[in-house]
């Protein structure tokens, strides 16, 4: 269960897969070719393309940074149903307790007593004689009388499905979260990948000026939380 | 060169195992509440004369003769005993699955890693 699966889907019920980033300089310069090309930009000399480094980087941080708050989206969405789910099953398993019951009660002959809520506080005795069959409410103002055994599968599938709905759903929100830890984990690296390359620009020619620097450093001191740590030292080490 | 693919597989998984170990143990602790107010319900059984008890099925209080009460909230109490040791063993491998990600992780970083909750 260590060893990272290296199939990876594309997508998964509409969630984009985040693609794990081996190297970063193949990513950006990637992402350069792809941005100028929609640009239709023609880079010429490599020197170039090393001073649009700084505007490639932004978009890179950019575009991760919108896909990590898509995926916030998506996870929230995702949530909210899981919670419906679970407040669901529950009333399902009373509502099939309930019909159960009758139908034990029906075997026997004698009616069943029951104490119910009229309104909040106050309840009411009713006797429920021989039930030969049962309404449920199917929603949107619809209530339908099955016979008990018929009140029953319905119950059941109804509870199959929704459990199957949570199973899928719980797999997609894991699903969700490794995507969000990957993007998090390009933020970082190609976060990374620009101080070093900015370190070796400067020790190599401290007269250039950097002024592109500005776009990429405004408001990304934020990025550093102390989960990061390791890739940090990851690319120290490296 | 430190494989970063490698040691992003494990962290990955280990952050979805941090979780999956907190809703695990949220679960269990829902249980075990069921299990103490079924021990309750059932002390309460014992001390009142009443011959019929109203037991609540659903949303509606059946009137119920007190053997079957007795014998409906064993039933209740055996399956929420099973539900809860169903989720202490998956708890554990969780754990277990946990500590061998945290042994290769400093492993491979000794000090320049974080791994404990705060």
């Amino acid at each position: 269960m260590a060893t990272p699966s290296n199939i990876v889907a594309t997508e998964r019920r509409g969630i984009p897969s985040a693609s794990f980033v081996e190297d970063v300089q193949t990513y950006l310069t990637q992402l350069g070719l792809d941005v100028n090309s929609a640009l239709a930009f023609l880079q010429e000399s490599w020197i170039e393309q090393q001073k649009e480094n700084p505007k490639i980087f932004a978009v890179c941080l950019v575009r991760n940074f919108c896909r990590l708050q898509q995926y916030k989206m998506v996870e929230m969405k995702l949530l909210a149903q899981q919670r419906d789910l679970q407040a669901k099953i529950p009333d399902i398993e009373k509502c099939l307790d309930v019909v159960a019951t009758l139908q034990a009660k029906k075997g026997t002959g004698e009616a069943l007593i029951a104490d119910f809520e009229m309104s909040e506080g106050i309840y009411s005795r009713a006797r429920i004689e021989d039930a030969d069959s049962v309404c449920l409410w199917l929603g949107a103002n619809v209530m339908l009388e099955y016979s008990c055994e018929e009140a029953t599968t319905l119950l059941e599938k109804n509870l199959e499905n929704a459990k199957a709905s949570l199973e899928v759903l719980v797999a997609d929100l894991q699903f969700l979260r490794d995507q969000v830890t990957i993007t998090q984990v390009t933020i970082a690296r190609v976060y990374n990948w620009d101080v070093h390359q900015r370190r070796i620009r400067q020790s190599a020619s401290p007269s250039d000026s950097i002024s592109a620097a500005a776009a990429s450093d405004a408001g990304l001191t934020d990025l550093k939380p102390p989960c990061y740590t390791p890739y940090l030292a990851a690319q120290k080490l490296a | 060169m430190v494989s970063v693919r490698h040691m992003h597989g494990t962290l990955g998984l280990g952050k979805r195992d941090v979780e999956h170990a907190d809703s695990v143990t949220a679960e269990g602790g829902i249980v075990a509440e069921t299990n103490e107010n079924f021990e309750d319900a059932s002390n309460e059984l014992i001390l009142t004369d009443e011959e019929v008890v109203r037991f609540q099925i659903g949303e509606v209080f059946a009137h119920v003769p007190r053997e079957e009460v007795e014998s409906r909230i064993d039933q209740m109490k055996e399956t929420t005993d099973r539900n809860l040791e169903k989720l202490e063993q998956e708890k554990e491998m969780i754990l277990a699955q946990m500590a061998e990600l945290k042994k290769i992780l400093y492993g491979k970083f000794k000090d320049s890693i974080n791994l404990e909750e705060d």
